[in-house]
């Protein structure tokens, strides 16, 4: 080819892109940069910024307050993420099942409704279900003989009750993942399996698993940067309550930001956050990699 | 037919399929459940949602009177307008950008090329609230706050809808492209009249889930809108609950309202958004 027409063709293949080039540089990558410096440096009263070295980091990461926000995100992550992906993949199962694509479809758009719904409603909603005098919940269990439960008022349950309504959201999206996977497995291959006399459960376990390898690992991936990520919910119920037991890493830097105007310490939780999903997305994925070969 | 299964082996899974359609209905109906409590109890006087034993259903199906109070207590109908707009210029924007970057990734090489890509996937990575301490800041050095163009600046494009339309255009036959650029047709134009057409339904994907996710969006708006006229419809929502004591008639109704024009996009377009699902899901 002329080469006057290949430069002509990069040139091209550059000006396309540049816009969402240009664009992400200057919302993303310029801030995060900037994030990076903030943490180094302290907002003095006026309004000027000093440069205080690590100074912020050492406040930040030696603060108890911070400490219990990083637990709290963590065992919302560790009671939500696990659960939403086998429930997932559970029901996509389920629904692969269903004989009859018509019902399997209607079904399937069942779960996926909550998609649909913003966490802001969701969380409000789940609110009003949890209330510990008239919350359908408390009457359902009064049926049953347990005595009333205080979901989202009590240390111990309002992290849970807060990763239900997390399961909840997010239910809908992983499965239709998961369901698109199984469809596109050829059906022969469980055909040659049942033939060789494998059962259902040696199927799923050696056929059904390991071709949903990748989808799992994404899945997974997602929901991990979701829930370290979850905010609308925690905001809109228990704004961190009671006592700090729902506080999690991004309820904490919205508060020190913008209601304490401390932005040189959001900065370095704002870095702490990137830092530790990088860290942690990219050991998931290495992991996950190797490990699930069944 | 040496192949056919021993009669057992025919029964059980069949059987089992009851089971299994029994669970997934039920499990359907859990997750419903949430939706239809709160249309119920926007239907509900106070002392209907406090009756013992409880009520499932309204006793007055028509009564809308949490509805007229939501739009008399906050100007709910604003808020509406608000993501609406915010929402419709979030998509169209992030489809036109979308597509003129998918198009340059997929069917053009260039130095760079991997590097802008990757680093564009990167952005994935970083969680929107380790930028948004200096987001903020620019927005208020350039006056933006409690503006529209404020609200939308960090929504205007998405990494999904790159990603989304270089997935689609890529398959769309390079012959195609060449066989236009014989004809003498610009690079724009080829764009226009043989790129775009063929990635129609990419494009619906990327224009409703865009519209969704904008809508459905707290944080941002939270951060930068202060005056009530310019609220969007989950900061209005939000407005409900501050309060000592939660009205749930009133909290129920106003979700509603947020919700029904969001679920009317979401069933009209859900062929659609499942296709998004399922490219960025297969192919991640």
């Amino acid at each position: 080819m002329p080469p006057a027409y290949l430069k002509r063709q990069r040139r091209a293949g550059l000006l396309f892109v540049l816009p969402a080039v240009i664009y992400f540089g200057g919302v993303f990558l310029v801030p995060l940069l900037e994030s990076v410096i903030g943490s180094f440096y302290r907002t003095v009263p006026g309004g000027a910024t000093q440069f205080v070295g690590t100074r912020l980091y050492v406040k930040v990461l030696t603060d108890p307050t911070f400490w219990q926000a990083v637990g709290n995100t963590v065992s919302l992550l560790v009671m939500s993420v696990p659960v939403t992906v086998v429930l997932a993949l559970a029901v996509a199962l389920g629904l692969h099942r269903l004989r009859s694509l018509k019902a399997r479809s209607a079904w399937a758009a069942m779960y996926f409704l909550p998609f649909s719904v913003s966490l802001v409603a969701a969380a409000l909603v789940w609110q009003w279900i949890y209330d510990p005098v008239y919350g359908v919940l408390n009457h359902a269990l009064a049926a049953l003989g347990v005595p009333p439960l205080k979901w989202l008022q009590s240390l111990d349950l309002v992290r849970p009750s807060l990763a239900l309504v997390n399961v909840w959201a997010r239910l809908g999206f992983d499965t239709m993942i998961f369901l698109a996977a199984l469809q596109a497995i050829p059906a022969e291959y469980y055909e040659a399996a049942a033939i060789d006399g494998a059962g259902a459960w040696r199927a799923l376990r050696r056929i059904t698993l390991p071709l949903l390898n990748p989808q799992i690992v994404m899945v997974a991936i997602l929901e991990l940067i979701f829930n370290f990520k979850v905010f609308d919910t925690v905001y809109a119920t228990t704004q961190g309550g009671p006592a700090g037991a729902s506080q999690t890493v991004i309820m904490l830097l919205y508060d020190t930001a913008f209601k304490y105007f401390r932005l040189g310490d959001a900065s370095v939780m704002a870095v702490f956050v990137f830092g530790s999903l990088l860290l942690v997305t990219l050991l998931q994925w290495r992991l996950f990699r190797r490990q699930v070969e069944y | 037919m040496a192949a056919l299964p021993a009669p057992g082996r025919v029964l059980k899974p069949a059987r089992l399929g009851w089971l299994t359609a029994a669970l997934v209905a039920a499990g359907a109906l859990c997750v419903v459940f949430p939706l239809f409590w709160m249309a119920v109890t926007s239907l509900k006087t106070v002392p209907e949602i406090q009756r013992l034993p409880l009520h499932v259903f309204p006793a007055r199906w028509s009564n809308l009177d949490n509805y007229r109070e939501v739009f008399q207590r906050q100007p709910f109908g604003r808020f509406l307008l608000n993501s609406a707009l915010v929402a419709s210029v979030a998509a169209l924007s992030s489809a036109v950008v979308s597509s003129l970057a998918g198009y340059g990734f997929a069917k053009f090489r260039f130095p760079g090329h991997a590097v802008l890509f990757f680093g564009i996937i990167g952005i994935l990575m970083v969680p929107f609230q380790s930028v948004v301490v200096p987001l903020y800041l620019w927005i208020n050095r350039l006056g933006l706050l409690d503006t529209y163009p404020g609200i939308l600046a960090p929504d205007l494009v998405s990494v999904f809808g790159v990603f989304l339309m270089r997935q689609a255009i890529e398959v769309v036959p390079s012959d195609y492209v060449d066989a236009a650029r014989i004809d003498g047709a610009g690079e724009l134009g080829i764009f226009c009249r043989v790129i775009l057409p063929a990635v129609k339904p990419a494009i619906a994907t990327l224009v409703i889930v865009k519209f969704m996710w904008t809508w459905n969006e707290l944080f941002w708006p939270l951060v930068v809108v202060n005056s009530p006229t310019m609220k969007v419809v989950t900061l209005g929502l939000v407005s409900f609950t501050n309060m000592y004591f939660i009205e749930y008639n009133l909290v129920t109704a106003a979700a509603v309202v947020s919700v029904l024009p969001i679920l009317a996009v979401f069933l009209a377009g859900q062929k659609w958004i499942v296709r998004g699902v399922v490219m960025s899901g297969l192919k991640g």
